[in-house]
């Protein structure tokens, strides 16, 4: 069902449809499962609910950009969404954003089966070659890329009857200055006011931490690749070994005596500055141990001496 | 007696039986209290079946017996053979089972120590005394009344490396405080034969300054070893007793170490002279204590100390200066002295041979090393456990109830009034 398409359309996604499928899909989710929170093996095993929707945006010649979505609902009866709904939704939205059509549909689930032909062919009316984009909700965490994938419908022949089959295409994401804000926003959980010095020193170290902790573990891939080179378990690629050394040879960016001094005094001076901070709060436990303990056990004043507890 | 016999055997093929499994094991020990007065009454009987047992498999029940027969009071043919017994056992008991029964393992570790010392060997027991160690304790904090007895053996066969291994742990659980007391003490002197110290220094505080409801002879006689390092290694005495200490202890320490404080008081005018007529006068007592080695080593330290004071205030000097200063003999002294201590690290300077100038310099770290990075470190680490030690103490704290009932206490008045307040009163013009 889903080789590669055909069409040579560029397609741009932008990261507030991506968002917005979630949300629905978490919000739905979580309102199925009842207001009691169940235990772990429940929620494995309830199938994840099927949501819905639409997204709408501008296509100019071969780019198609999607820019927006909204919910719908899904009528099992009928298999068909609610059209009375998608176009009252439309309407609202043409007052608003005069240029976005409806350029297809979004559901989730892990990958696109022979039941949502049908609601794409009722889009067909609509717009002529509606999208699918597709959200898959399982996390797998050995997966780099977004789980999202856009597919379209062509004409194949299959058994000597012409079908439409989905073909999967390829797309790339696409932000304005404003959407970049709001994304980080979310995904950093950056207090809204800026916060205090201390949250955003933490803040900011939390950044460099996973940054060069990514930065580490895509080290140790290559640093492995190479290891599996060397010994034989892998066939030598040239264009790979080029590129590793071409990146090695741009390190270290300054080499030098002086360099080498300054560097090793300020990596001591902030050791050094930790290791006073350390102290402080360690002095801080050990005063408020100490009070709590004068508290509980001693019977006289508690001016000085510890009483025996021999 | 064919009943004894034959009860004898009976345990045995009990222990032999039921040592495999960890529930046959509960069950095994608790039939083995019950017929611990039994195997004791009877020891002697007992002592050929223990070549029945395999002392890895059967530890527990191995332990029993062994007990039961060294407990007496032992005839010297058979010490050699206690010893041998009871070590080759240490070597080979198995962890667990010995846990269940430590105090029996402890009484035979410190009947292998009498038995060593009686055979005036004391080396051999140390190594079966060290894997005893390792095996009772529950983790290497964990301070064992084996502790001091395994020191001891150290000091008296003078394998003073041995006992460093243990002493470099950090301590967070005692058994019994006089352990701790005695192993401060032990480890102390450790650490003076070894001429760590730093290290003896901290050893003997923790002696003196531990809690204590009478006066513990001691913590007398590491007060005063306590004395004579700290002038040693850092070349004064702080004659206060520090407040942390216990209330006894303030008071009384001063009682018993007269001689000593007096030592301290000459040692701080800085004349040689006063401080070895102080230490000929009181040499009787320093020799009755065993501290006369160390009071020789203060009268050389003090010439140290002397010179350290002079790199503060001079620049340059000639090695006569230093001699005169210092009350030596002669520039040559001065030089060895200098170039002994330039060795080890205690003074920065450089000797010019040619005119017999010392120059006096500044410390040269200049903390821009990989070396004093992984020292930083390193304490940096010790100071996050340390830390998250002190953290799980201070919870334990505050869910102690008997803090909580004083906290309460101070809290409940407060409320009471609160709640019984009255309506405020109307405002009467």
């Amino acid at each position: 069902m889903a080789s590669s398409s055909s069409s040579n359309l560029t397609f741009k996604l932008h990261p507030l449809v991506i968002v917005n499928i979630s949300d629905h899909f978490t919000r739905v989710r979580s309102q199925s499962l009842g207001p009691s929170p169940q235990s772990n093996g429940d929620t494995a095993s309830l199938p994840a609910p099927r949501v819905f929707g639409c997204v709408i945006g501008v296509q100019r010649g071969r780019t198609v950009e999607i820019f927006n979505s909204f919910e719908l609902l899904f009528d099992e009866s009928t298999q068909s969404l609610d059209r009375a709904f998608l176009l009252k939704k439309q309407e609202l939205y043409k007052k608003v954003f005069p240029n976005f059509y409806i350029l297809g549909w979004y559901s989730t689930g892990s990958d696109a089966q022979e039941s949502d032909m049908i609601i794409h062919k009722s889009l067909m009316d609509i717009n002529e070659s509606p999208v699918f984009v597709l959200l898959n909700p399982s996390i797998n965490h050995a997966q780099k890329d977004l789980p999202v994938s856009i597919f379209e419908s062509e004409l194949h022949i299959i058994d000597a009857i012409p079908q439409l089959i989905f073909v999967r295409s390829s797309y790339s994401i696409e932000t304005v200055e404003a959407e970049r804000i709001s994304v980080d926003h979310v995904a950093h959980l950056k207090p809204s006011d800026g916060g205090s010095a201390a949250t955003q020193l933490a803040a900011h170290l939390t950044g460099i931490h996973s940054a060069i902790k990514m930065l580490n573990s895509r080290i140790r891939v290559l640093h492995h690749y190479l290891l599996a080179m060397e010994k034989g378990e892998m066939a030598c690629e040239n264009s790979l070994l080029r590129q590793v050394s071409s990146l090695l040879r741009r390190l270290p960016a300054v080499e030098s005596l002086k360099f080498q001094d300054d560097f090793l005094m300020d990596y001591n001076d902030t050791l050094l500055v930790s290791y006073l901070a350390m102290f402080t709060n360690c002095s801080s436990t050990m005063n408020e141990l100490v009070d709590k303990f004068n508290t509980a056990y001693d019977r006289h004043s508690r001016r000085g001496g510890r009483s025996a507890f021999i | 007696m064919n009943l004894n016999m034959s009860s004898g055997e009976s345990i045995v093929a009990q222990i032999q039986g039921l040592s495999t499994s960890p529930r046959d094991i509960s069950q095994l020990h608790a039939f083995l209290k019950q017929s611990d007065d039994l195997i004791r009454s009877d020891s002697t009987r007992f002592a050929p079946l223990l070549t029945l047992l395999d002392p890895s498999i059967h530890s527990l029940g191995f332990l029993y017996i062994l007990d039961a027969c060294t407990s007496g009071p032992t005839p010297k043919e058979q010490a050699n053979e206690h010893v041998c017994t009871i070590a080759r056992f240490v070597k080979a008991c198995s962890t667990e089972q010995i846990r269940m029964a430590p105090e029996k393992f402890v009484s035979i570790c410190k009947k292998l120590k009498d038995q060593v010392m009686f055979l005036a060997a004391p080396i051999r027991g140390i190594a079966p005394m060290l894997t005893a160690i390792r095996k009772l304790q529950s983790s290497t904090e964990h301070l064992t009344t084996l502790h001091p007895d395994f020191l001891l053996l150290c000091l008296s066969a003078k394998c003073y490396k041995n006992g460093l291994s243990i002493l470099e742990d950090d301590i967070y659980e005692v058994d019994q405080p006089r352990d701790f007391l005695l192993y401060g003490y032990y480890g102390g002197m450790i650490c003076i034969g070894l001429k760590r110290f730093r290290k003896a220094m901290e050893l003997l505080h923790h002696v003196v300054t531990a809690p204590m409801s009478n006066m513990s002879a001691i913590a007398v006689e590491a007060y005063k070893k306590y004395i004579l390092v700290s002038l040693i290694h850092l070349g004064q005495f702080n004659a206060s007793v520090p407040k942390y200490a216990s209330t006894v202890a303030q008071r009384n320490l001063k009682n018993f170490t007269q001689p000593y404080l007096e030592l301290a008081v000459s040692y701080g005018t800085g004349k040689v002279a006063e401080l070895e007529a102080c230490i000929r006068q009181h040499r009787e007592r320093f020799q009755n204590d065993n501290n006369f080695g160390l009071a020789r080593q203060v009268v050389s330290s003090i010439y140290k100390r002397n010179i350290q004071r002079l790199t503060q205030t001079y620049l340059t000097l000639s090695l006569e200066g230093i001699a005169n200063s210092v009350q030596l003999n002669s520039p040559r002294e001065a030089e060895m002295h200098v170039l002994q201590m330039i060795q080890d690290g205690e003074i920065h300077a450089t000797i010019n041979q040619k005119d017999g100038m010392v120059r006096f310099l500044e410390d040269p770290e200049q903390y821009k090393s990989c070396a004093m990075i992984e020292r930083i470190d390193s304490s940096i680490e010790r100071m996050m456990t340390l830390s998250k030690k002190l953290t799980a103490t201070d919870e334990l704290m505050s869910c102690d109830p008997a803090y909580l009932s004083r906290v309460g206490k101070e809290r409940a008045p407060r409320l009471d009034f609160d709640d019984y307040d009255p309506v405020p009163q109307k405002f009467s013009m």
